[in-house]
């Protein structure tokens, strides 16, 4: 073939080399397959609806798209329903790495996605950044790192907050477990002891999914608990706090976790007495401030509800997208999990720790959360300032 | 020992919600020859009807009797069910058809309510009536045992001493015959399932602000209070009634005792399991023999 240019071909030819170079200086990532895939197992149809995660990563990447990508590249991302079955997530997970070929997973909120997945993506090097954790594995597991703080480090902060700043004396917990929980609130608990140097006053791993309170509310009064602290879900919570009401308990602070954060519990409760504190995972979804900022415009142009699950799925994909975006050369599964297991610390105004995967064993990065108090049917923040434990051992 | 004593107070409540729902369980038995799972979602049919009502503004007054309104004709629906098409059924079948129907009501139930999310339930009947052993009795407890007593008493006095309680322990007993002699069998059983559907929806208004205010915890509150007409072996209100407050006195009691706790979902399968035995006990000793 002759290789004959014209004048001004060929100056357009070089203008468009030296851009390519230009571009390969600045370590811009680039997608020779087309768009990048992307997926997350979530919980959305089954016992519970943690759809909202996945669909605020989705929310997050259609922005990216729709200003023309990462450096051109787009993303397709693809949510998995898990059902809350086991089998259903394993297939889900399964069609995600070998048929979509996903570089990396964002935005999950599930019951069991790492219980049963963290192995699976383990073994094809294929890495999460999980939007919601909720079983222990999301935070024991070298494949995943949630951008949530979770149950477990939850448990551990507000009794560290119920000790240091409500001064309760007597700390009681009470837990419902479900699954291979037990070993991990023990964990948390235990981590409690060890950091305020305290003992527990009183642990009962017996509380009922369905059933009556009562008795466990009397055994608390009747132990002389300052403080209690259970890991109730939505119903429970309105249920223990009237149940307490109903005995005419007073003078114990009541603690929950992030999973009894939901308007639905405000409203449910609008008249009680009762001292109701919980830790949040983010920057309480329910405050219009400016570390929301940026989440509440994406939810709003998305057309989206603003809940806490929309934070989870929305950071993640923050996450993933920056990392994608810092890499040099092709977005492929190796070269995102590569920049991931770097563990270069990201911050974000909406959390309170810096976020991190890294090559550990074990991932819990976010070791920060703000404290709700319930006051006449509303959430309200204690302080502007977030309450944050030492890094986890 | 007193803290026994206050465990086993504190188990009232909950003994007093099994024991209505084991009554209405054997009246839907004797009368209409159904076991019935779906009473307690029938019941919390009509409850959450009332709180959505409630929540949006209308006056518990109103929504109160609307509320029992829509569990009997929730209660009607099923029973139209029944008596259309299983009418002759064999007894497990149609335990077998109420266990299915209650798969589907929860299953639509938690879409409607919206699943886990928790409601305002209103206290219907506030305060605590008395303090017993440092535990408070509510109000809503004593109401609760003394409308599943009432309800046995008339009951019993109904089915024993009227013309149309004859004619229902005829159409439970012979329902063909009865239908033959000229008794209206399909009015009757529909009225059986729309008071049963009435009581149960305003018991469980009454339990279900001390209760996890969700579709599904109310529902499978009909486990226990099988568990409890078990115990009147689906025949004697008397027993239901007693058995549903020993449950819940027994529940209580595990949950004080530490060891016990951890197993305190099981207690009504041990009930069942233990009334089994003993009410064979005489077959099987013939047998043996």
């Amino acid at each position: 073939m002759k290789m004959l240019f014209t004048r001004p071909a060929a100056l357009a030819a070089v203008t468009l080399g030296s851009c390519l170079l230009a571009g390969t200086a600045m370590a811009a990532p680039t997608c020779e397959d087309g768009a990048i895939q992307v997926g997350s197992v979530s919980t959305i149809t089954g016992p519970v609806d943690f759809s909202d995660g996945p669909k605020g990563a989705k929310a997050v990447f259609d922005q990216i798209n729709e200003a023309g990508g990462i450096s051109g590249c787009k993303i397709e991302y693809t949510m998995a329903d898990d059902k809350a079955d086991p089998q259903v997530a394993a297939q889900a997970a399964r069609d995600l790495i070998d048929n979509k070929n996903v570089v990396a997973l964002a935005g999950g909120a599930s019951l069991l996605d790492c219980a049963v997945n963290a192995a699976t993506y383990k073994r094809n090097g294929v890495l999460s950044v999980q939007g919601v954790g909720v079983d222990p594995m999301c935070f024991n597991a070298p494949s995943v790192s949630p951008v949530n703080v979770g149950p477990y480090t939850l448990t551990t902060a507000m009794l560290d907050y119920a000790d240091k700043e409500l001064k309760d004396e007597k700390l009681c917990a009470f837990f419902i477990i479900l699954g291979g929980t037990q070993e991990a609130y023990a964990a948390a608990v235990a981590r409690w002891e060890k950091m305020s140097g305290k003992k527990i006053h009183l642990i009962d791993m017996t509380l009922p999914l369905q059933g009556d309170l009562t008795p466990y509310l009397i055994k608390a009064r009747d132990n002389g608990c300052d403080a209690v602290l259970t890991n109730q879900v939505e119903p429970g919570v309105v249920q223990m706090i009237n149940t307490a009401d109903a005995q005419k308990i007073e003078g114990i602070d009541w603690l929950f976790l992030a999973s009894g954060y939901t308007e639905g519990v405000a409203k449910a409760l609008p008249n009680t007495k009762q001292p109701v504190y919980l830790g949040t995972e983010w920057e309480p979804y329910t405050e219009a401030n400016e570390a929301n900022g940026d989440w509440m415009k994406t939810m709003d142009k998305a057309g989206l509800p603003k809940t806490a699950f929309s934070q989870g799925g929305y950071l993640a994909a923050k996450v993933l997208a920056d990392t994608i975006a810092s890499i040099e050369g092709p977005v492929t599964r190796e070269s995102v999990s590569a920049k991931l297991m770097e563990g270069k610390a990201m911050k974000y105004p909406i959390a309170g720790s810096e976020y991190v995967f890294g090559d550990a064993a074990k991932h819990a990065p976010m070791q920060a959360t703000k404290v709700m108090k319930l006051n006449a049917g509303k959430w309200e923040p204690i302080s502007k300032d977030w309450y944050v434990l030492p890094a986890a051992e | 020992m007193n803290s026994l004593l206050t465990s086993a107070v504190a188990g009232l409540s909950a003994g007093g919600a099994y024991a209505i729902l084991g009554v209405c369980a054997i009246f839907t038995y004797r009368l209409v020859a159904v076991v019935n799972f779906t009473g307690a979602a029938i019941g919390a049919t009509g409850t959450f009807v009332m709180v959505a009502l409630y929540e949006s503004g209308v006056p518990l007054a109103l929504a109160v009797p609307v509320g029992i309104v829509a569990g009997a004709l929730a209660a009607l629906a099923v029973g139209l069910v029944m008596a259309t098409w299983f009418s002759g059924a064999a007894a497990s079948t149609k335990a077998a058809v109420t266990a299915a129907l209650l798969v589907g009501i929860i299953a639509v139930g938690l879409r409607l309510t919206g699943g886990q999310h928790p409601h305002n339930f209103p206290d219907l009947i506030p305060g605590s009536a008395f303090r017993l052993a440092g535990v408070e009795v509510t109000w809503a407890a004593v109401v609760t045992i003394a409308i599943s007593v009432l309800f046995t008493f008339i009951t019993e006095q109904f089915l024993a001493r009227t013309q149309t309680g004859l004619e229902l322990r005829a159409l439970s007993q012979r329902p063909m015959a009865a239908e033959l002699i000229g008794i209206r069998v399909k009015l009757l059983a529909l009225s059986v399932w729309a008071v049963m559907g009435a009581v149960t929806a305003f018991a469980l208004m009454v339990i279900a602000p001390q209760r996890a205010p969700d579709f599904m915890s109310l529902s499978l509150l009909v486990v226990p209070a099988l568990a409890a007409a078990l115990i009147g072996a689906f025949a004697s209100f008397r027993a239901a009634l007693a058995g549903g407050m020993a449950i819940g006195i027994i529940e209580g009691l595990a949950s004080g005792l530490d060891t016990f706790s951890q197993y305190r979902g099981a207690i009504p399968f041990l009930v069942i399991l233990a009334v089994l035995m003993w009410s064979q006990r005489g077959a099987r000793f013939d047998e043996a023999r």
